[in-house]
């Protein structure tokens, strides 16, 4: 049965703007943003006099630390799509079982033969597969684009784009990495994501107001309760979110981690005992961790909510 | 016979109210069943408890199955219009017919496209573009290219200009009806839907105030027309109700002896407005 892809093809069409055009507007972004700095380059204030000279100087740097840069790069160029994605998705899942109900197009796609389950699996995969894949897409696509537009400047300039920096790292590496962040941060954010899908299906109107305020006052009475018995600031539900934000297995940030060397790394540093340097088993390591495990448990009573709430949409 | 829907002790309660209270229901197949009653009479809530659109308690069964627990699969043989204009807005013509054909697996493109091809509804638009009767239009097109037992319409036409309300009826009787099929309709405008309608059910306060064929209604209700001066004989016969006209007296009666009322006015068969309202008014004392 074809049912489920074109459910997923319903999700696609409805949110097409946010799904599709929005990554494109990125990519088309950092395009411009690097057509704008190459001709502009001279402008700066910088070591070198032209851009030829630039390139003239790292095509005489060390071969291993080009190759690291280039590789580091890759991943940290997908911070803007991941940034986006992650918003873009918040908002679909926030619509997800509410726009339907308040346009009342829910009578229709009710009298298809198409069940619940199915509905809100076809709108969870599209949360966590179908949105970041196609960012993921257009992030090669723009990342190609880009080596494109680099190699030209390069070759124009009288130097080898291949031995300065095509040849010498492998994209694909980078772009998996990528890909495979995203895939590990859908599963890393299922409890969000259930919340969100639970509001949907819940909320009679302004989902994001029902999908906030709870947890925030629920978070501010916590912090006064506390500091009233022991005038300090402990565990609240605002540290658990943060924390569970802070280790996300995105690559968000770029720094040094104290060792003095350029990096991209997962999360924000929080601990001293994980290094958050950028690997698959780093990725894996928060999947295979006592707080997914908690995760999954609340993802599951969420949706399963979600799920009820959905069956009795048209009660009254 | 079989049976369409059956339903035994069917109840729908909310919060304070009753609204669907204890109802036993038999319809058969290839019937037109008009359901008719005042706003909040419990139509709605009947229809929605048949569809697996809302729990219910009692028994009911419709081809077969329970519809709370099986509404996926009932609607591979079960279509509805609850409300006019509810098809999403953002949808094109071309993938709302693409969606129907990927899930619905007795819907049919050629059939769909070709009662499309009547109208001025063209493939590129979308429905928020489309006014109020072409998105009925596309939506009735979609439904009578999906070859189902059981067509549910609740309130189909509701704010339609006539034009469209005629040509919607129209076509359901001539392109969709036959002997396998069964419609259900409920709808305010009741004097456009009688002359299709082969059953009729009333309904009041959550229950069946009259079930019966429209054959049946003929031959049970009479209506005389009574001279001023035969009024109060006719009174005496025990009408079901009574009203004035331009100073004449009908009289709306049941099972009663057509020779003697013959004597007293002209005789008519009763449109079901009037029925309706007499049927209410009863229920009401």
């Amino acid at each position: 049965m074809n049912r489920l892809p074109a459910l997923i093809k319903r999700e696609f069409w409805e949110n097409k703007g946010a799904l599709r055009t929005t990554p494109v507007v990125i990519g088309g972004l950092y395009i411009v943003v690097l057509l704008m700095s190459i001709i502009t380059f001279q402008h700066f204030d910088n070591d070198f006099q032209s851009l030829k000279e630039a390139i003239a100087y790292l095509a005489q740097s060390d071969v291993e630390l080009r190759n690291k840069i280039i590789h580091q790069s890759t991943m940290i160029g997908s911070f803007l799509f991941s940034l986006v994605l992650a918003f873009v998705v918040f908002f679909y899942l926030l619509g997800s079982l509410y726009d339907d109900r308040k346009d009342r197009s829910i009578l229709f796609w009710k009298s298809l033969p198409a069940s619940d389950t199915l509905t809100l699996v076809s709108k969870l995969l599209t949360a966590m597969v179908v949105a970041p894949f196609i960012f993921w897409v257009i992030y090669v696509i723009t990342h190609i684009t880009i080596m494109l537009i680099s190699s030209i400047v390069v070759l124009a300039l009288g130097e080898n784009p291949w031995t300065l920096f095509l040849g010498i790292g492998n994209p694909f590496k980078g772009w998996s990495m990528v890909l495979v962040s995203y895939m590990c941060q859908s599963i890393w954010a299922l409890p969000l994501y259930g919340w969100l899908m639970l509001v949907s299906a819940f909320a009679p109107r302004i989902p994001l107001l029902f999908a906030t305020l709870p947890p925030v006052v629920f978070a501010v009475l916590q912090i006064w309760i506390e500091f009233l018995q022991t005038f300090t600031l402990k565990n609240n539900l605002f540290g658990v979110i943060g924390q569970w934000f802070a280790n996300s297995p995105l690559i968000i940030s770029a720094d040094d981690h104290g060792k003095n060397d350029f990096g991209v790394a997962l999360g924000i540093p929080v601990t001293s005992t994980f290094d958050h340097e950028v690997t698959v088993a780093n990725m894996l390591d928060r999947l295979f961790s006592s707080q997914m495990l908690i995760g999954l448990v609340m993802a599951t009573v969420f949706l399963a909510g979600a799920l009820w709430l959905r069956h009795r949409a048209t009660e009254s | 016979m079989n049976y369409v829907i059956e339903a035994q002790g069917l109840t729908k309660r909310y919060k304070r109210t009753i609204a669907v209270d204890n109802i036993d229901l038999r319809i058969p197949e290839g019937r037109i069943v008009g359901l008719i009653g005042p706003n909040g009479a419990g139509k709605t809530s009947a229809l929605k408890a048949i569809l697996g659109l809302a729990t219910y308690e009692g028994q009911l069964s419709v081809l077969d199955k329970d519809p709370a627990k099986d509404r996926a699969a009932l609607m591979e043989d079960v279509c509805f219009i609850a409300d006019v204009a509810v098809l999403p807005r953002w949808i094109r013509v071309w993938q709302l017919i693409e969606l129907t054909q990927d899930i619905h697996p007795k819907f049919s493109r050629e059939k769909c496209l070709e009662y499309l091809a009547s109208t001025k509804i063209t493939m590129d638009h979308k429905v928020k573009q489309l006014s109020k009767g072409m998105v009925a239009q596309l939506h009735l097109a979609i439904v009578m290219a999906i070859d189902v037992k059981l067509l549910v319409l609740d309130e189909p036409t509701l704010g339609l200009d006539i034009l469209y309300r005629k040509q919607f009826y129209t076509s359901l009787l001539n392109d969709y009806f036959d002997e396998q099929r069964t419609i259900v309709i409920t709808t305010h405008q009741v004097e456009e839907v009688e002359h299709i309608l082969s059953d009729l059910i009333f309904i009041q306060d959550g229950r069946i105030a009259l079930h019966s064929s429209m054959d049946e209604v003929q031959e049970r209700y009479v209506e005389l027309m009574a001279a001023p001066d035969h009024a109060m004989a006719a009174r005496d016969l025990e009408p079901l109700y009574e009203r004035e006209l331009f100073g004449r007296h009908i009289f709306l009666f049941e099972n009663a002896d057509r020779e003697q009322l013959r004597a007293l006015g002209e005789l008519h068969t009763p449109n079901v407005a009037d029925l309706f309202v007499a049927t209410m008014s009863r229920g009401e004392s």
